[in-house]
């Protein structure tokens, strides 16, 4: 076991930076949309988004080890842009909905009860979203066929790349009001793009 | 009789103030282009300039004189490079090259940080380049910070000159215009990161108005029409959107360097200040900005945005004469003989002039050159 978390970990280390390409157009604007000026704040935010992260991570380690049990061996083709378009959708609705304060509104609506779990949401949607190292884990899952073994090797890929994203709490003591505005619609551009990139594998 | 006086002393700081401009601009755009051009080219450029200098000194229309200046700069840039493309008459350049554009350095700076990063690790590090490149913009952004897109841009200009064309906004943004207005900023910040997540140029790619080939798109059918669309959308918001609106949309809606700019042009002191005591809030100045870069404040006064890009619209308009260029929102101390000449507003329009009228050598004078060349019949 210490050996197969140790193959995972070093996985997420020499792959942690397309990890943190792939994982920073979600993650910095929500920071930038609704993180404040406290440190503390945006760490429980941050919390959030990793064990998001973790139990979508957990749930493919699932669903790679039994799908390697049952002799399947390649990710169906539109598991990718599938990803691509939940994250999409999530983040736009995000944009959209979740607004507040008075000076800057696309919809005047908030629907906080629920979306105070969004960063959980965003977190989960990102876990899915397939990046090549992702990939490569999972197949190895697939060759594996083993549940546990699949979740000691996940947890070792998890932390070695969560390492790699944690430094975006880095800029976040200096966010401000207009900071959270300009987050607001990154979020939304971003959201679009992962929404056309989704449609355009699934078409 | 006095009033005659003082228009010859009017007229002879406005002689001096120009010939100011005129000196380092001939100097300098006579060395760039030695090895191509005629001296007579890039002296004619700086005499333009030295004109548009004399003519805001002698009648303090800054905004007029530097629009002027400004779009003629566009033209010569659209007629000697973008033209070059097509034509055999307007040569490749002056330089070779086309000048690096700077609206790609804001969106792909991770990218270049990275790239300087693997060159620098992998022992090549006498490709590092930002002592050049980056050299270029802290400088810029020293010397004149913010007003580059207003006073040097050479897309800019195109975008400035077509919105002072309509005597009247045909559409107005109402208060979108101002909900929109960090769209820029959030361009730039998605623009850097995806950029980086894809290692692509992804703004040249999806949405540069200025791009005249296809070349590098996407191979995917719809992609590469959906490129299109944007890239269509981007050159309405450049040309059709000032005749309409009165406003430069492309570059305070969709230029991630102005937002870029508008960020680290705070280091430079030149700033456009209210006068507090002379303004009745009319908010005529904010109607006039095309950069809708001044909004009404919590007192019911203007108040000037990060995205002011310093171009003196509002000093012009403002009926009571309630703006003027400050450093750091301070006057200097008016005293000797030299105190009318030795103004904030002199020193920035100075900067501002003479870096727009120097860089601008680039392809200006060149230019002019193509289109002797064309009149007079040449292939």
């Amino acid at each position: 076991m210490p050996a197969l978390f140790s193959e995972g970990f070093l996985l997420g280390l020499s792959t942690g930076f397309y990890c943190l390409a792939s994982c920073l157009p979600l993650l910095a604007p929500y920071l930038m949309a609704e993180g404040k000026a406290l440190w503390k704040f945006n760490f429980f935010i941050f919390l959030q988004f990793t064990g998001g992260r973790f139990a979508a991570y957990m749930l493919f380690a699932l669903l790679a080890s039994l799908a390697g049990r049952a002799g399947q061996y390649a990710l169906p083709a539109w598991a990718l842009p599938a990803g691509l378009l939940g994250c999409g959708l999530v983040m736009a609705a995000l944009a959209i909905f979740r607004v507040s304060g008075a000076s800057f509104c696309l919809l005047h609506r908030d629907f906080s009860p629920f979306f105070k779990r969004l960063p959980l949401a965003l977190g989960f949607v990102t876990g899915i979203n397939i990046c090549p190292p992702f990939a490569a884990g999972f197949l190895r899952l697939m060759e594996l066929a083993d549940i546990v073994k699949g979740f000691v090797y996940f947890i070792g890929f998890f932390a070695s790349t969560s390492l790699f994203i944690s430094p975006v709490l880095l800029g976040t003591p200096w966010l401000g009001r207009r900071a959270n505005e300009i987050g607001r619609l990154t979020l939304l551009l971003a959201g679009l793009w992962y929404i056309v990139l989704g449609l355009q594998g699934l078409l | 009789m006095e009033e005659t006086g003082s228009q010859k002393l009017r007229a002879a700081e406005a002689g001096i103030f120009s010939l100011a401009v005129f000196l380092p601009v001939f100097i300098l755009s006579a060395h760039i282009g030695e090895r191509e051009l005629s001296r007579a080219y890039p002296l004619a450029w700086s005499l333009f300039a030295a004109a548009a200098a004399f003519a805001i000194a002698y009648t303090g229309r800054v905004s007029f004189y530097r629009r002027i200046f400004f779009s003629v700069s566009a033209l010569a840039f659209l007629a000697h490079f973008k033209l070059s493309l097509f034509s055999r008459i307007f040569e490749a350049s002056c330089f070779k090259d086309t000048p690096f554009c700077h609206i790609a350095i804001a969106p792909n700076f991770l990218n270049y940080l990275y790239q300087q990063y693997l060159a620098f690790m992998s022992g090549g590090w006498k490709l590092w380049g930002p002592l050049t490149l980056g050299a270029a913009w802290i400088f810029i952004t020293l010397a004149i910070g913010r007003a580059w897109c207003s006073w040097a841009c050479f897309y800019g200009g195109i975008d400035d000159g077509l919105s002072a064309l309509p005597r009247r906004p045909l559409l107005k943004g109402g208060s979108w215009a101002l909900k929109l207005r960090d769209l820029p900023a959030a361009l730039l910040a998605f623009m850097l990161l995806v950029s980086f997540a894809y290692t692509l140029p992804v703004y040249c790619l999806w949405l540069c108005p200025f791009k005249l080939t296809d070349v590098f798109m996407d191979a995917g059918a719809a992609t590469h029409r959906l490129q299109y669309a944007l890239m269509a959308l981007a050159l309405a918001a450049l040309v059709i959107g000032p005749l309409l609106t009165k406003k430069r949309v492309f570059c305070s809606y969709l230029c991630p360097f102005a937002a870029w700019q508008a960020f680290w042009g705070r280091v430079n002191p030149f700033r456009i200040t209210v006068d507090r005591e002379h303004c009745s809030g009319c908010l005529v100045c904010a109607t006039a900005c095309p950069m809708t870069a001044i909004k009404c404040g919590p007192d019911g006064r203007p108040e000037v945005l990060p995205y002011c890009n310093l171009c003196g619209e509002c000093l012009g308009a403002c009926p009571s004469g309630g703006f003027r260029y400050t450093l750091l929102g301070l006057d200097l101390p008016a005293a000797g003989p030299a105190a009318r000449l030795l103004t904030a507003q002199n020193f920035f329009v100075f900067s501002a002039l003479t870096l727009g009228a120097v860089f601008s050598s680039l392809w200006a004078p060149a230019a002019l050159r193509d289109v002797v060349k064309l009149l007079a019949g040449g292939n």
